[in-house]
């Protein structure tokens, strides 16, 4: 009885073995069949084209345009690369950018509100000359973090005036009254409150202590 | 009969018998009463999937103390560069960033 079980065990383990590497051999196949009709396929598309720059979105030399996550700026399909055109109205560059010597935080983005402070750039605020340019309110808002473990944020209206209108966020997005708008982090890492903005044109949600900056006494723990 | 069931035992055998024994996924909850104000629950904290990428010591005992509560991890600490948010881990690029609540807080935004 036990002899045989053995036998069986055996015999079960190896046909285990084998189905498993019989089928992981014939999804190489599969696989590799796959790619080489894929290469064929690609081969003839490149050469019709001739004379005309060919833009491999996989080749980093021939990439010119890249969107702020350094991927290829186009519509997103990577088969598809976008036009001339099409990509010079996306994104920048970011060799160019690092050559102009622009600061940067510590994650490597250009850090815009210390180029505002260190007047490394002055935009105008209009394109109208006779448009009157607001001059930034200076106040600091106190937004206290729900949790006691987390530092309270300070909101500076100076520096997001100094480039927005104030109906570009009031009321729409937060109604102007203290304490009114139940802001959280689960909110903004979808796209709401400052989501709206952070992480999409202006710096992204990556460095906490940015916003979360005045110490609570639980937070110093 | 008895050959089937010998096969089907064999054939389950066989595939995890390369495992050892896992502690697999922690339950951090011991400041829950501020996760809930923040509108959240507990961390899941799944060692299993941090087991397959990284050694013992990699985490063990210079980030992490290896008894449960005792290392007083918080979503400050980890701001600040501690336990979770260390260079290395989810306050760099090799790990997805903290502020993706839903990715370890479970029950994110129930209260409030």
């Amino acid at each position: 009885m036990k002899a045989s079980s053995n036998k069986f065990m055996k015999g079960a383990l190896l046909l285990s073995l084998s189905v498993f590497f019989g089928v992981a051999v014939t999804v190489n196949g599969a696989d590799s069949a796959t790619a080489a009709k894929g290469k064929t396929n690609a081969a003839p598309a490149k050469s019709e084209k001739g004379a005309a720059p060919v833009l491999d979105p996989n080749d980093p030399a021939s990439l010119i345009y890249l969107d702020t996550s350094g991927k290829p700026a186009g519509i997103g399909d990577p088969n598809k690369p976008a036009s001339q055109s099409y990509k010079a109205g996306q994104g920048w560059h970011p060799q160019a950018l690092s050559a102009a010597g622009l600061p940067k935080d510590k994650y490597g983005l250009i850090d815009w509100a210390k180029l505002v402070r260190e007047n490394i750039v002055k935009p105008k605020p209009s394109l109208d000359p006779n448009d009157e340019e607001m001059p930034p309110l200076k106040m600091d808002i106190l937004i206290p973090a729900k949790g006691d473990f987390v530092n309270d944020v300070i909101y500076p209206h100076e520096m997001h005036t100094y480039w927005l209108k104030c109906e570009v966020c009031h009321p729409a997005i937060f109604v102007p009254a203290k304490g009114s708008n139940n802001m959280s982090m689960a909110e903004i890492t979808k796209g709401n409150w400052c989501g709206r903005c952070h992480g999409k044109v202006a710096f992204p949600l990556t460095d906490c202590n940015k916003c979360h900056s005045s110490p609570k006494k639980a937070a110093s723990k | 009969m008895k050959k089937w069931q010998v096969l089907a035992l064999a054939l389950l055998m066989a595939v995890p018998a390369t495992g050892f024994a896992q502690i697999g996924k922690l339950k951090l909850d011991s400041k829950v009463d501020s996760m809930h104000k923040a509108g959240v629950g507990p961390v899941i904290f799944p060692h299993d999937s941090h087991e397959k990428l990284y050694k013992c010591n990699d985490c063990h005992p210079k980030i992490f103390k290896e008894k449960r509560g005792e290392s007083g991890i918080s979503m400050k600490l980890n701001m600040d560069g501690k336990f979770c948010g260390s260079p290395n881990c989810h306050n760099s690029p090799k790990a997805f960033p903290l502020f993706e609540c839903t990715k370890c807080h479970t029950n994110v935004g129930a209260a409030k």
